[in-house]
């Protein structure tokens, strides 16, 4: 408490310092309007962040922006949003919301529908504005994206598999070869919300989904059982992916591709950077990244996980009108361009994709990052995400060590999952919304 | 008199505020919550008073009682190894010996390590095919390859338990140890003389005597075993699916991610009433055997 109390200080003198007579007038100034963003600001973020906040005050003088840096860790901050926003506290009036947090935000009647702001959502690629849509309503601007991708070893295979059995053929090839990677394909299947963008990935390919367009639990048909035995097959049948997979988050599948020992790798754009530094790095050069394929044979589609921040108004804010206008600056063309350039972070903006400077900002080939974003698909949009995932997590992890048999996983999943709908009265809920 | 007395209880009274304030309150909310519907992320659901539902549901979830299971099979199991090493290592340290001091010293370094960097040591060691455990089985020719060991039930439990087995012996031992010193020499020396070999002096003097110690052990132990968290949050996280997941962790989750308030507020309940009766059971048996050798 007092470190941040310090560093916020420090923080401030030294904002006073650098803006030269603007925080000095802003300290006598009543008629200006105080607004608090709040997000994760550590490192080149925190600095972008600041630079952000400090030239849209220049533009707007009427309003004062304080920020207040809250946890890096998602859970950790979900959870301050979630204490606070249960004492009707007013600050932040901007909230970062994790993209599978919006509905219950809204559900819970925390953030403000967007509406009568005159958002633009055409402007963005449709499944964020998917994901931060509540029973017809829009209660999130996309800020940046975070997506799933398919890392391969161009070295041992140059043409993108075309779908998942070309896939685990070429894994096959190259794991034969002398001096071979061991592994084919690594991607996270721990015990946690990664092996959800995981199987999310593998259910799209076959065609599945977790809930329907109504919210109907669809979980466990057939197309999700072929998903996960094929999953499951990668580890027992045709092993291309290790055992060990099921203890790995992203990094230690990252660890492995990086050190030249698997031909494929699922992971997210983060890992593009670091795997590039010839010093730590054995596979600098020797890779590139495109969408997960589809399964084949006409079924389902290319399927990416979609991650990212999104940025909403807390319902008990004193100043809305203030609010959004401070999300629609920062959710602007030439602020998303910058945070590429600063933290390499991507637009949740298509047309930006054609801009050359995007292009030069980014590490990962553009195309193939709008491929992927364009073939995103929101996790369940619902407000009782975080226990969905979690009896999925549990059932689906079962049947991948072998404690439970696909079909009899995916059931087990889809009745606690309809348990858990009945006793938080989402049908009700449900039903209500979409009048 | 009288006043005498009334002056003790305002004496006390601050002390009683205090455990008021930061052991009953608590207890007394923890309580009310359970009986109520509260779930912090669903404000729409309202907080209804639901009487027992929280413990219906309790009583009908399966992953309740197979938590309970695990801590329970936890306990049992790493106390009773904990004992045994305890015994054996606070045997060898009563004895003299140069650099005595130096090894009792030494024998405590696991205890001070804190549990959370001790679990990352031992999950370190385990992970992965090239780990070192992995490595030192399969070059002895104990494994034929390398297991991954947090994948099945049976297996992920090794680690969970060596590493609460390591940490913790120590602290038996410490207990154990202050025990043997109480024993009147004496009574080896006439053991001796009456020509007892040190198995019969082990049974007959040293156990009967260090009853005491090892049931303040026991009670220490236990209520600690009942309560591991930390140690299988790192090491397993429950997993695979939820076949390590002790009663905490599943409590942990309801309350602290799911944010039930409700329902977790249950689920501590239930702790707490399983603890508190333990306790009791041991105190009580503590208490008779004392009486009973006090004579």
């Amino acid at each position: 408490m007092d470190a941040r109390w310090a560093r916020s200080s420090l923080l401030a003198i030294a904002l006073a310092l650098s803006a030269c007579g603007v925080g000095s007038k802003s300290a006598v100034n009543k008629n200006q309007t105080v607004l608090t963003f709040s997000g994760s600001a550590l490192g080149a973020e925190g600095t972008l962040v600041a630079k952000q906040l400090k030239r849209f005050t220049q533009l707007h003088p009427e309003i004062r922006v304080d920020l207040q840096r809250t946890p890096d860790d998602a859970n950790q901050r979900h959870q301050l949003y979630v204490q606070w926003l249960n004492a009707r506290v007013g600050n932040p009036d901007i909230l970062q919301l994790d993209v599978i947090w919006t509905p219950e935000f809204a559900a819970a009647g925390w953030v403000l529908p967007l509406q009568r702001f005159g958002p633009s959502p055409a402007d963005f690629f449709p499944a964020t504005i998917e994901a931060n849509t509540w029973a017809g309503k829009l209660y999130a601007l996309p800020w940046f994206a975070d997506v799933g991708l398919l890392y391969r070893r161009t070295d041992l295979v140059p043409n993108e598999p075309r779908d998942l059995t070309e896939l685990v053929t070429d894994a096959h090839t190259t794991m034969a070869r002398p001096g071979g990677p061991r592994y084919g394909i690594v991607w996270q299947g721990a015990r946690y919300e990664g092996l959800i963008t995981t199987f999310v990935e593998y259910l799209g390919a076959f065609g599945g989904r977790i809930l329907d367009e109504r919210g109907q639990v669809v979980v466990n048909r057939p197309e999700a059982v072929k998903a996960l035995q094929f999953m499951r097959d990668e580890l027992y049948r045709t092993h291309v992916a290790p055992l060990d997979v099921l203890t790995w988050h992203e990094e230690e599948a990252r660890f492995a591709f990086q050190n030249g020992n698997a031909t494929f790798m699922r992971n997210w754009p983060y890992a593009y950077e670091p795997m590039s530094d010839k010093k730590q790095s054995r596979v600098a050069g020797k890779y590139t990244v495109s969408p997960m394929p589809a399964a084949g044979n006409g079924v389902g589609h290319s399927t990416a996980a979609l991650g990212g921040a999104q940025l909403a108004i807390n319902a008990y804010s004193e100043s809305p009108d203030a609010a959004y206008r401070l999300i629609a600056y920062l959710t602007a063309p030439a602020q998303m361009l910058e945070r590429a350039q600063a933290v390499g972070q991507y637009p949740t903006r298509p047309a930006m994709y054609d801009d050359p400077r995007l292009d030069s900002a980014l590490v990962i080939p553009l195309d193939q990052a709008r491929r992927a974003i364009e073939s995103a698909t929101p996790r369940p949009v619902t407000p009782i995400y975080t226990e969905l995932s979690e009896i999925l997590q549990i059932e689906l992890h079962r049947a991948l060590v072998g404690q439970a048999e696909p079909q009899e996983a995916l059931n087990s999943a889809a009745s606690k999952i309809n348990v858990l709908i009945d006793r938080t009265g989402m049908r009700k809920l449900m039903s209500g919304g979409t009048q | 008199m009288r006043s005498e007395a009334r002056l003790g209880w305002y004496l006390v009274a601050p002390a009683l505020g205090v455990i008021a304030l930061i052991a009953i309150f608590p207890l007394g909310w923890t309580v009310w919550e359970s009986v109520h519907l509260h779930e912090l992320r669903m404000p729409w659901l309202g907080k209804p008073f639901v009487g027992l539902g929280n413990y219906a549901e309790l009583a009908r979830d399966p992953r309740f009682w197979a938590s309970l299971g695990h801590t329970a099979f936890f306990t049992v199991v790493s106390i009773t190894l904990e004992l045994f090493l305890g015994l054996f290592l606070a045997l060898a340290m009563n004895r003299a010996f140069r650099g005595r001091g130096f090894v009792r010293a030494a024998v405590l370094v696991p205890w001070a390590i804190p549990t959370v960097v001790a679990a990352l040591l031992w999950r370190f060691m385990f992970e992965s095919q090239g780990g070192i455990v992995n490595a030192l089985l399969v070059d002895a020719g104990v494994l034929r390859q390398p297991l991954v060991w947090f994948i099945e039930a049976s297996t992920a439990w090794v680690p969970v338990i060596l590493a609460d087995v390591w940490k913790t012996t120590p602290f038996v031992a410490l207990l154990l140890l202050a025990g043997l010193q109480n024993i009147d020499l004496v009574l080896y020396e006439a053991a001796a003389v009456d020509g007892a070999n040190a198995w019969w002096q082990l049974r007959h003097i040293t156990l009967p005597l260090l009853k005491p110690a090892i049931l303040v052990t026991l009670i220490f132990r236990t209520l600690d075993g009942f309560r591991v968290f930390d140690l299988i949050y790192v090491l397993t996280g429950g997993g695979p699916g939820t076949s390590t997941e002790p009663v905490a962790l599943y409590t942990f989750n309801a309350l602290l991610q799911n944010l039930r308030f409700g329902y977790g507020s249950a689920l501590s309940v239930v702790i707490f009433a399983i603890t508190f009766g333990l306790a009791l059971l041991y105190v009580k048996g503590l208490g008779v055997r004392l009486g009973g050798e006090e004579r």
